[in-house]
């Protein structure tokens, strides 16, 4: 009876915590602490654990995201950076150059437009990673950035 | 903050520059002071969510953002919302041109 009662309470978390993303607004900063932890270490970029971290798996395919930036940024702190992706409900930027892999999160609301631009600092040269989450499954884009300047106080 | 929002063919482009240090942990250590950046920006016209953002210390001081959303908003107010990491919050509003 006790287990069964504790099992019971353990769903109903499980149902609350399960509330689909794009129905109310959303801030990843309190509902997924952990992901903005998720660090680069050396030899081991964190961005596809980050990417787990995130959306849950780490099954991304190729495509269907486009992600503009520089090829060579000769300042590391201010990097232009747009991410492009029709029919994204969840769009997200990561890299592997700074101590920790992710950079943004956006839920596209009911009447946005998944093409989001901003400026991004590289500690170094690093590649950056888009992924996009459209019916449910996830695709990504990658793009080397050359920083000449770091931009990370590095 | 500065903002600007301009509709056309039922979409509209914002352009939003926020003041803000965006002082990252490695930066902050260096400088002794309190890492401190924004941490989360929302953009509503009315009650509708038209942007929204969870962000991070890797972007750019006085960070800049660029959206676009659709709907028939010409003249209605944008209104952005940011929170940064030591809770403060700042809003502003521009009517869509």
């Amino acid at each position: 009876m006790e287990r069964r009662k504790f099992l019971g309470l353990g769903a109903g978390i499980l149902a609350a915590t399960m509330i689909p993303a794009g129905l109310s607004a959303q801030n990843y900063r309190e509902t997924k602490v952990d992901v903005w932890k998720v660090k680069n270490e050396k030899d081991k970029p964190g961005v596809d654990a980050a990417i787990k971290a995130l959306f849950g798996t780490d099954k991304v395919e190729d495509g269907k995201v486009k992600l503009k930036a520089p090829d060579i940024a000769e300042n590391g702190a201010v990097i232009p950076v747009t991410l492009k992706a029709e029919g994204a409900s969840r769009l997200a930027l990561f890299q592997d150059a700074n101590p920790e892999s992710l950079v943004a999160v956006f839920d596209v609301p009911k009447n946005g437009i998944p093409d989001y631009s901003l400026r991004i600092k590289l500690q170094k040269t690093g590649t950056v990673v888009a992924v996009a989450e459209i019916d449910g499954k996830l695709y990504k884009a990658s793009k080397v950035v050359k920083v000449t300047i770091g931009g990370c106080g590095g | 903050m500065r903002i600007k929002a301009k509709e056309k063919d039922g979409i509209t482009t914002a352009k939003v520059m926020a003041k803000h240090p965006m002082m990252s942990y490695a930066e902050a250590k260096k400088k002794g002071k309190e890492a401190n950046f924004i941490t989360y920006v929302i953009a509503k016209v009315g009650d509708e969510v038209v942007y929204e953002a969870s962000t991070s210390q890797f972007l750019s001081k006085n960070p800049y953002l660029k959206f676009k959303f659709k709907g028939e908003n010409k003249g209605k107010e944008l209104v952005i919302t940011w929170t940064d990491l030591s809770g403060k919050t700042k809003t502003d509003k521009k009517k869509i041109k």
